[in-house]
């Protein structure tokens, strides 16, 4: 099977599953108690004006009418009206997305970035003192609840020492990098002022996590005997390490990674809650508590078809290390 | 080929010596009282113990043994690829290198020098030019993400760089390091190695008789039959063109008929590069094919030693008379002799005491053998040794150990343990072929 | 299952390792605390003394202006003063902005993190297992359909499903009396326990999927194990050879993914009590959320209890990996779903 072959039928697959999901989420409503017209319609709404009520959401259509228009809708980008504020849901959403998107970006280079090396150096030194750095940093990475370290860092770092503001999204990527293409840092810096605390709160359980990963699966790989044939050869050692032993680390790594995007995107949505980030994580938090349906079940889709593009790559990325995959 | 030929009848009828001929060649290694113990949790194992032997040039050293003997971890010894918990304790590896003698006059002795004197970042550049080494399984041996071809252009590349500028490791790496791989993974096909090192691996991989080289060195070790890919691990040993290649079970892993093409391709290899191989095997067939001379190891120590006549037609030692006894015959499938009853035994330092270590399994055994015996010269070439007291003299019934004066919880019935398992590392087989 | 095989390598590695000493040591002492908590804590969680607000944990102390009124020569003025206050051994953690006692807090806050923890995970098992095992032994459409569920379940965050469907469910909770303060032994302790039932189906529900992976992959490989083979030729039915064989060799990974998925949990139930989606306000959650508003003036509320889940979640992780290690069950770094 060629790359390409391999890639559509991934893709046909994630496309079954954003459908899986669609469907997951339309029928999340009929299972919860409680009907939508209760939270939108006033108290004393009398029997017409509740009928009109349902009438407008188009709740009043069989089930399977409802399912289809919603479909049919979510193709041409169509997420209904938020009950709240009339707004289209899909503006509301994709205004939020970029937020989160930035957030999890950031996270996921401040996670790359840090644990390979980490978990390079604790493998290749095991026993000696940066390793025992190495694994006493991922155990409590791994242990520690994300939004109490946020929390923790604004204490220290905001409220003691005020080395960064607190909380709130300082300004978009986008606008912070067509700043700097004018020649103006100073978007730039205030981007990254706001964005460090998060990312690293973001960004630590996942640190942790891949360090983790890679030193046991880099001890595991250079005890191989492809290691000691390529030692046996001359290969020297640096070599040895990243060019054989420590490619073939990622590969399981990647895997554990794409499973656990979930938690990426879960600890987005509380991260958000920590700093007043204005992202889809908080507008899932308000729409549920308001029973916003269409804003609830757009943000829904959106992460996961999310979750879906970024496992894409992910296997993608898979395939490209392992030629195993493809074949 | 005509000396090869005259090998192989030495084998084949197994009574001429070959004293002259081996000894007109000169030691190219001296390995001496060279022990490498394993530091486990359940105690020292000393899988290599006091092992002595030359390797000279242009021959075929075979080293045999049941699993467990210390064969396997003897051979990563002498290119020091032991890795932990095990590591060489003691003894010396004189290696015949003139230009390092001269570079290392601590380390050296005449043309020879001590590689556990010199320093490792030198000892370990001279795996590639100098040693090599190929395993048992191919399949485990490569690396499953990279081409064949790719592997090979890799050692070749190596050396190149070596040779354009010698004993500096950093040219050698080219400061590959993680930025390096990082980068790697971007951009693709940027490699580590240069197209001229990739043909040499292709004209490498047809010298070992693999049709298409050029479109197989495309292919990835899964997409490889295992005779194949043992081909393309010697293609690999050989790129930096050792002067010893190691054989460990080079073909234990291999179908019956394989074995025979292996087998003939490492002799008509080291027939036309002259280089001296140390081919380590369970198997005596093996050794009595490829062959001149021979060690015979058992519980970590080489009990007897000597060319392939005094061995194979003059054994002294009873456990290489049982290994005689257990090859299959050919026109006569059933093992002529009954295997030598009982395991090879553990080689935990606690439990090894001060005896002939074959003592519990020795047919001859007598109350003179419960202190450890020296190494005795033996009748036939002047190289033959044994560490048996029969190569002093002859056996005595009445000194006769009782029956059963190994019963009970004698090392015979703990067996290999696992770790002696993991220091051999090698051949899972018992030497006992009618198994 | 268990053979001595595994006994000898849980022993070696609790020998060599002591780390995994650590966590049992950590586990223990959670546990014993959660059960006996009426008779370890000072007060009662839940009474608050507005006069004792915001005091600080021993070793700590902390400024505070304190205005009154003094008559000046006959006029009224306001004086400001600073003033320290130190802590006290009454409330050795301090107390927060009710006055409520944060040690007794931090400890009452166990049962509810320890409760959900292993009902959680013991219900998401109860789930996941018979659905991996079926599937994986049946293989075919059974296999294909639970896959792609799970797919579409694994494409929604832990953490985002449980914020809706405890949202939308509404956080119903049921008490049970506390056996030791109802025999009197206890008094002024909280009389029942609240068990926040609509979080621990919760969040059974959006973890049980890791259980079935798991418990299929070992049911496809059991499957073609020879004895399998064997007994299925010899005419076992299905349902004895899935009970006999398949689930007795898939516990191992079950169990080092269970213990590993309680410290998921955990964090998971201090996530949802964070946001406000729990039915207990005893809960560490809560309580970081209470202090977060209160940084500032009360740091100590926060930072408390979250010190409290590190150390229980390390010790679980602790555990688990001395199982895993011990056990070799081959999860690679499957599992976990924490917040
Ligand atoms: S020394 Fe004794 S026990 Fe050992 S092999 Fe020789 S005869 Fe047998």
């Amino acid at each position: 099977m060629s790359f390409g072959r391999f890639l559509l039928k991934r893709v046909l697959q994630g496309v079954l599953v954003v459908w899986g999901v669609i469907t997951a989420v339309f029928l999340l409503r009929f299972i919860t108690p409680g009907n939508p017209v209760d939270f939108v319609a006033p108290l004393d709404a009398s029997q017409e004006l509740r009928q009109q009520i349902a009438a407008e959401l188009g709740l009043d259509q069989p089930l399977y009418i409802q399912y289809f228009e919603y479909l049919f809708g979510l193709l041409q980008g169509d997420m209904g009206y938020s009950y709240l504020s009339g707004q289209e849901a899909s503006v509301i959403v994709f205004n939020r997305l970029p937020a989160t998107v930035e957030l999890a970006v950031a996270a996921t280079i401040v996670a790359v970035v840090l644990s390979i090396p980490l978990g390079v150096i604790s493998a290749t030194r095991r026993h000696q003192p940066a390793d025992y750095g190495a694994t006493t940093f991922s155990l409590l990475g791994i242990s520690t609840p994300n939004f109490w370290l946020g929390i923790m860092l604004l204490l220290v770092l905001s409220v003691q020492f005020d080395v960064f503001p607190v909380g709130r999204r300082g300004i978009p990527f986008v606008d912070a990098f067509t700043l700097l293409l004018q020649g103006n840092v100073s978007g730039m810096q205030l981007w990254l002022s706001h964005i460090a605390l998060p990312a690293i709160t973001l960004g630590t359980y996942f640190t942790a996590l891949i360090t983790r990963l890679t030193r046991s699966g880099m001890l595991d790989e250079l005890g191989k005997s492809y290691v000691r044939a390529a030692r046996a050869k001359g290969i020297p050692e640096t070599l040895v390490r990243y060019r054989h032993a420590l490619r073939n680390t990622l590969i399981p790594v990647i895997t554990v990674v794409g499973l656990q995007l979930g938690t990426l995107i879960g600890g987005a949505v509380i991260t958000e809650q920590v700093f007043n980030w204005p992202g889809l994580g908080l507008e899932v938090i308000g729409a549920v508590n308001a029973r916003d349906w269409p804003i609830l079940q757009g943000s829904l889709i959106v992460i996961g078809i999310g979750f879906v593009l970024v496992n894409i790559v992910v296997d993608a990325l898979y395939a490209y290390l392992d030629p195993r995959v493809v074949d | 080929m005509s000396e090869r030929n005259s090998v192989e009848e030495t084998a084949d009828s197994a009574s001429a010596t070959t004293d002259g001929r081996t000894d007109s060649r000169s030691d190219l290694l001296r390995v001496r009282d060279l022990s490498t113990r394993f530091f486990t949790e359940e105690g020292q194992v000393n899988a290599v113990e006091s092992v002595s032997f030359d390797v000279r040039d242009g021959e075929i050293l075979g080293i045999v043994g049941e699993s467990g003997s210390g064969k396997s971890v003897t051979a990563l010894s002498l290119i020091d690829l032991v890795e932990s918990p095990g590591r060489v304790t003691s003894g010396q590896v004189w290696y015949r290198n003139p230009d390092l003698a001269e570079e290392f006059p601590d380390a050296a002795d005449g043309e020879f020098v001590d590689l556990r004197e010199l320093p490792t970042r030198v000892r370990r550049t001279l795996r590639g030019p100098s040693f090599s080494m190929i395993f048992q399984d191919p399949m485990s041996s490569f690396n499953p993400s990279i081409t064949v071809g790719e592997q090979i252009a890799e050692a070749v590349e190596v050396q190149r760089r070596a040779n354009a500028n010698p004993r500096s490791t950093r040219s050698r790496t080219q400061g590959y390091g993680l930025g390096r791989f990082i980068l790697d993974g971007v951009v693709p096909n940027r490699d580590y190695t240069d197209p001229e090192s990739s043909r040499r691996a292709v004209e490498l991989l047809e010298q070992v008789g693999i049709p298409d080289p050029e479109q197989r060195a495309d292919e990835y070790p899964h997409q490889f039959s295992g005779g194949m890919l043992q081909r393309a691990m010697i293609a690999q040993a050989l790129a930096g063109e050792p002067d010893v290649l190691i054989a460990d079970e080079p073909t234990t892993a291999l179908d019956v008929t394989i074995q025979a093409q292996i087998l003939n391709l490492l002799r008509d290899l080291q027939d036309e590069r002259n280089m001296s191989i140390v081919m380590i095997t369970h198997d005596l067939g093996v050794i009595a094919r490829m062959c001149d001379r021979v060690c015979v190891m058992y519980a970590g120590e080489v009990v007897e030693r000597g060319t392939l006549a005094d061995v194979f037609d003059r054994p002294v030692h009873p456990y290489t008379e049982g290994l005689l006894g257990s090859i299959p015959d050919l026109d006569d499938p059933a093992p002529r002799l009954q295997p030598i009853e009982g395991n090879v035994p553990s080689l935990l330092d606690s439990e090894m005491g001060d005896r002939c270590y074959f003592a519990d399994r020795c047919p001859k055994a007598m109350s003179e053998c419960l202190t450890h015996p020296p190494e005795f010269d033996a009748a036939g070439s002047e190289e033959h040794r044994a560490r048996c007291v029969l190569a002093d003299h002859d056996y005595d019934p009445s000194e006769a150990l009782p029956e059963d004066f190994f019963g009970g919880g004698s090392p015979a019935e703990t067996g290999v343990t696992s770790t002696d398992q993991q220091a051999e590392d090698g051949a899972t087989s018992e030497v006992s072929q009618d198994d | 299952m268990v053979s001595p095989r595994t006994v000898r390598n849980l022993k070696r590695e609790w020998r060599d390792n002591w780390l995994a000493k650590v966590g049992v040591v950590l586990v223990v002492a959670m546990v014993l605390v959660a059960v006996f908590a009426p008779f370890i804590a000072p007060y009662n969680p839940r009474s608050q003394s507005l006069d004792d607000n915001r005091l600080p944990p021993m070793g700590f102390s902390k400024t505070e202006n304190q205005t009154s009124s003094e008559f000046v020569d006959g006029e009224a003025q306001v004086v400001s003063e600073e003033v320290t206050i130190n802590a006290t051994w009454d409330h050795p953690l301090g107390t927060n902005q009710l006055g409520q006692d944060m040690l007794s807090r931090v400890i009452y806050g166990a049962r509810t993190s320890l409760l959900v923890g292993f009902f959680g995970t013991l219900f998401a098992m109860l789930i996941g297992v018979p659905i991996g095992l079926v599937a994986g032994y049946s293989r075919g459409r059974v296999d294909d359909a639970l896959m792609r569920f799970a797919d579409v379940m694994l494409a929604f965050p832990s953490l985002v499903l449980a914020v809706a469907l405890v949202g939308l469910w509404g956080r119903a909770t049921f008490r049970i009396p506390d056996p030791f303060v109802a025999l009197g032994l206890a008094p002024g302790m909280p009389g029942s326990v609240v068990i926040p039932g609509t979080v621990i189906a919760v969040v059974a529900l959006v973890t049980w999927v890791w259980f079935a992976r798991v418990a299929r992959g070992e049911a496809l490989s059991v499957r073609e194990e020879e004895y399998v083979k064997a007994a299925r030729s010899l005419g076992a039915s299905d349902r004895f050879v899935v009970w006999k064989h398949v689930l007795p060799n898939s516990l191992t990974p079950i169990l080092v993914l269970g213990t590993i998925q309680i410290a998921a949990i955990i964090l998971l139930e201090s996530a949802l009590s964070f946001l406000g989606f729990s039915g207990t306000t005893l809960s560490w959650g809560f309580d970081i959320a209470q202090g977060r508003d209160d940084l500032a003036t009360a740091w100590w509320v926060a930072t408390i209890p979250g010190l409290a889940i590190v150390l229980t979640v390390i010790g679980i992780n602790l555990v688990g990996d001395w199982l895993r290690d011990a056990l070799d069950p081959g999860l690679g770094g499957e599992g976990g779903s924490g917040a």
